[in-house]
């Protein structure tokens, strides 16, 4: 088969790609951040003794698990401004969108990190009189964190994969640059192969690192 | 601002289009389970195998696969695959072959994690019986690994379904396809995609639900 890869076009569209991959960049660690800070407040509520904050939190996750995440950013996008009355911008809507689906996700790692760690740490901590709230901050979380980093990293790479959705509502990251691209030269493979490429020297480092931190535990445990 | 009147019944209207939408989505579902989990078969095999050169291709298709956004596949498939073999596939063939390739990896990873959690022991005890490495794996270890790659088989399965939604961007008719076309006609994306999020909660909420059922079930016995 006589097909000639382009070389040339690879390097040509770089400058291009770059751009995009600052916006995806941006919009990894937005959601990651939002993401996992409010994650850890949906956790709480999870896990309330009030029974309808326990369902709020659980509505909350099944919600944004069991809806494909391309969904939940076009409903931010197309649905969500009728509801309030504003356009948001795409990376705005994407934003949004992404860092409720991380909120969601994560707020799971941080449930089952707390409820691993076994009664008698409460207990002991109570029994030389440390409040409920001082047991969670001092003694239980800072446990929780440590078991659970290979969890957050793995979540880490999935936010990164999920950006990528962001293309279908134009916001100008890496994968919507590649589509550009690829019609405006007609060199779908060569460009196509790239933005790939692209995507895995930015999320190898991040799955390198979690199986890295397994591997460290599991010889720890 | 103007109270927003909800009117659900005009995209109703249009259910035809949403239940051959839902049928799209459980038709690349159905077949991208399928070939997944031949696939997976496959490469768990070669990542697992005892000559260098296969254990080397199964972990780079692993890897590649799971620092790459799926979109990035589906496109792949569609635009650029045709380039190199000249064969040009529809969307739903591209479809189903970008998520089968994709998921061979994910499966192979749950065949992997199954087998090898089982202890050396078993392996060790069987071959002390006389039995060959082939039939300590199908007589032995793999009946014992089965139950413990439900739960994580099942969650793949999940993430199958809800990634099926990208076949949207190929223009192929599944359940967000159609509700494009229908939040275009009828000019109510609000009800088009509160709709679509309901009903994809729906389908994987009952389909979850039955898992824990299997899950439980298995355990017991």
């Amino acid at each position: 088969m006589g097909y000639q890869f382009d070389f040339s076009m690879v390097v040509k569209i770089l400058p291009v790609l770059w751009r995009g991959v600052l916006v995806t960049l941006e919009l990894w660690v937005i959601c990651l951040a939002v993401g996992l800070v409010l994650g850890f407040f949906v956790s709480l509520a999870r896990i309330s003794p009030f029974a309808p904050v326990r369902l709020a939190g659980r509505s909350f996750v099944e919600l944004f698990r069991n809806i494909p995440a391309l969904i939940q950013l076009i409903w931010f996008f197309y649905a969500f401004p009728i509801l309030i009355g504003a356009q948001l911008t795409p990376f705005v809507a994407a934003a949004l969108g992404i860092s409720l689906n991380t909120a969601a996700f994560s707020a799971e790692i941080y449930r089952s990190g707390i409820q691993s760690i076994e009664r008698g740490q409460w207990e002991g901590a109570m029994a030389i009189g440390m409040s409920r709230a001082d047991t969670f901050r001092r003694v239980i979380l800072p446990q929780v964190f440590r078991r659970m980093l290979p969890a957050f990293t793995n979540r880490a790479v999935e936010v990164a994969k999920v950006t990528s959705l962001a293309s279908v509502l134009s916001v100008h990251e890496l994968m919507y640059q590649g589509r550009v691209l690829s019609s405006t030269y007609y060199r779908p493979l060569e460009i196509l192969t790239t933005v790939g490429v692209v995507y895995l020297v930015m999320i190898y480092p991040m799955t390198w690192t979690s199986s890295a931190l397994e591997r460290r535990m599991r010889r720890k445990a | 601002m103007q109270q927003y009147e909800w009117d659900f019944g005009a995209v109703l209207a249009y259910w035809p289009m949403l239940l051959h939408g839902l049928w799209g989505t459980v038709a690349i579902s159905a077949l991208a389970i399928l070939f997944g989990i031949v696939g997976g078969g496959l490469v768990a095999a070669m990542r697992m195998s005892r000559h260098v050169a296969l254990r080397t291709i199964g972990t780079a298709y692993i890897e590649f696969y799971r620092n790459t956004p799926g979109i990035v596949h589906f496109f792949w498939v569609y635009y650029a695959l045709p380039v190199i073999t000249n064969v040009k596939l529809g969307p739903l063939e591209a479809a189903v072959v970008a998520l089968a390739t994709q998921s061979s990896a994910f499966y192979a990873e749950v065949l992997r994690g199954g087998i090898q959690s089982i202890v050396r022991g078993q392996w060790e005890g069987a071959t002390a019986l006389g039995m060959s490495r082939a039939d300590a794996l199908r007589r032995i270890i793999v009946p014992q690994a089965a139950r413990r790659m439900v739960a994580p088989f099942v969650e793949r399965s999940f993430e199958i379904v809800k990634t099926s939604s990208l076949a949207s961007t190929l223009a192929y008719g599944e359940l967000l396809y159609q509700g494009m076309q229908i939040a275009s006609i009828t000019y109510r994306p609000l009800e088009t995609y509160s709709l679509l999020a309901l009903i994809y909660f729906a389908l994987l909420y009952v389909l979850s639900s039955l898992a824990k059922i299997l899950e439980d079930r298995l355990q017991e016995a």
